[in-house]
């Protein structure tokens, strides 16, 4: 007997993973001494232009970034948000794959997200998991995340990205909103 | 519609219909626990969970703050039932523990509603709690039950409930009550205000029999006569060796609890004792277990 739906869910999944890669870099520092190249964390490709979204704590000074095509730039910080946990990086480069934005507030409870970022160094690792509750601040995700998963992509069964993942909380993963995302490059960036 | 995305609204909408009928259980400091509305005025939890017995409230999944009676509590299997007036009338639907699989997606409800999602990880036969309880089945669970998730549905993928999730059973695993079980055990609750069990007044111990005896590798010698006891006035004596009981043999003190379940209360069981070495049938009815305080 074939797997009606579990294969169907595997190939999706296996799409979605590859998809999300596609629009997650890797954050390093490059500043001085034992951090110099270090691996900070992930970001979003937010616009095709070289706008990249991280986590405020991810980008605290000079980072430089790696695209998925393994180019390494050096990226400005535009803005930063320190109580959101948001900071808004350019690199010099166009024509990026960029994410598909979705709505955080519509999100329901139970429903399957994927994350993707840098844990612990393996570099755009897929973790699976589900929206835990939606009645805080911050998105609160059944899944599993590690340190260097900062700054990547939360993201909905459509591969649209809702959130950006920020902290680890009692083993589950807390995410930025989209929402937050949006109004911080509005009023921060202005558009 | 594609594949993931079908199984992702098919678990939230599995949330959305459990989760009308999963409440806070106020019942201890800090943080409450889960419960299940299990029928109108009727919410189970897991007995651990309830460290008072009075002053109990209940935030029903609307919101609604209610005052709770405790109506009985089961140590051994980790349940309690509390009585809620006005409760409402959206209970839980139950599910088919019977068809419950190893690797079977299921979903783990805390109150709010918070979501925690896994898989059954192993099911095995009948077995005994820590704490003296027979558990029907055992349906280990591969996934989180954060704080606060105890007393709380589990949840297959069509969103009926299965079972009653509690880490209080055992150390380090994740465990769910088989929800016809649940059942069971919450009518005696309601009944009698406990869950009773099966009683001999025998204290025994486990000794190895010899083999040209044919009966078995070991038996139970016992050590402590309840005066007036059930076996006591069966006419059991100190230093007898229990080796049969109810028809089927007894190796150690799990054979004996198998056969003292809550049906045998009351019944007239026969029991086969080594005396002097020899084989002496005796018929003990079986009393009901006296019951802890507290």
């Amino acid at each position: 007997m074939s797997a009606v739906l579990a294969e169907p869910v595997a190939a999706a999944a296996s799409g979605l993973a590859a998809r999300l890669a596609g629009i997650t870099v890797e954050v390093r520092g490059h500043g001085h001494g034992s951090s110099a190249g270090a691996p900070a964390g992930a970001g979003v490709v937010w616009r095709a232009d070289g706008l990249i979204l991280t986590n405020a704590h991810v980008a605290r000074g000079a980072v430089s970034i790696v695209l998925p095509d393994r180019r390494v730039l050096p990226a400005r910080l535009a803005a930063r948000d320190v109580e959101h946990d948001l900071a808004a990086l350019v690199v010099d480069a166009t024509g990026l794959s960029s994410a598909e934005i979705g709505d955080s507030d519509a999100l329901r409870v139970g429903e399957l997200v994927l994350a993707v970022g840098n844990p612990l160094g393996v570099v755009r690792a897929l973790s699976a998991g589900l929206v835990h509750a939606t009645d805080r601040r911050f998105i609160q995700a059944d899944l599993r995340l590690a340190p260097g998963n900062s700054g990547g992509p939360l993201a909905d069964a459509r591969g649209r990205v809702v959130g950006l993942n920020a902290m680890i909380v009692g083993g589950l993963a807390v995410a930025v909103p989209s929402r937050e995302g949006w109004r911080f490059v509005q009023e921060r960036l202005g558009r | 519609m594609d594949a993931l995305l079908s199984l992702s609204n098919d678990l939230a909408t599995a949330v959305e219909r459990a989760a009308p009928a999963v409440v806070a259980v106020h019942a201890r400091r800090r943080l409450p626990s889960t419960g299940i509305h299990w029928r109108p005025g009727i919410v189970v939890t897991a007995e651990h969970t309830v460290r008072t017995a009075e002053d109990i409230t209940v935030t029903m999944a609307d919101g609604r703050s209610m005052p709770a009676v405790l109506a009985g509590r089961d140590p051994g299997t980790d349940l309690a039932v509390l009585r809620v007036a006005d409760a409402g009338s959206v209970v839980a639907t139950p599910g088919d523990d019977a068809a419950l699989k190893v690797g079977h997606m299921v979903l783990a409800l805390g109150y709010g509603p918070r979501a925690s999602w896994g898989v059954i990880s192993a099911l095995g036969p009948r077995w005994r709690s820590w704490r003296g309880g027979d558990i029907d089945r055992l349906v280990r669970l591969d996934l989180v039950l954060y704080p606060g998730f105890s007393g709380g549905p589990l949840v297959d993928a069509a969103g009926r409930v299965v079972g009653l999730n509690t880490s209080g059973l055992a150390r380090e695993t994740r465990l769910a009550l088989p929800v016809t079980m649940v059942t069971r055990v919450a009518d005696e609750l309601l009944r009698k205000g406990h869950f009773s069990r099966g009683y001999l007044g025998l204290g025994m111990q486990p000794v190895r029999l010899p083999a040209q005896l044919g009966l078995g590798d070991s038996a139970l010698i016992v050590v402590m006569v309840e005066p007036s006891g059930p076996a006591a006035r069966a006419g059991v004596l100190l230093g007898d060796v229990l080796v049969a009981l109810d028809g089927g043999p007894v190796g150690d003190l799990d054979d004996v609890q198998a056969r003292l379940g809550s049906d045998r209360v009351g019944a007239e069981i026969p029991a086969v004792v080594l005396r002097g070495g020899v084989r002496t049938e005796l018929r003990i009815t079986v009393g009901e277990q006296p019951r802890r305080a507290g």
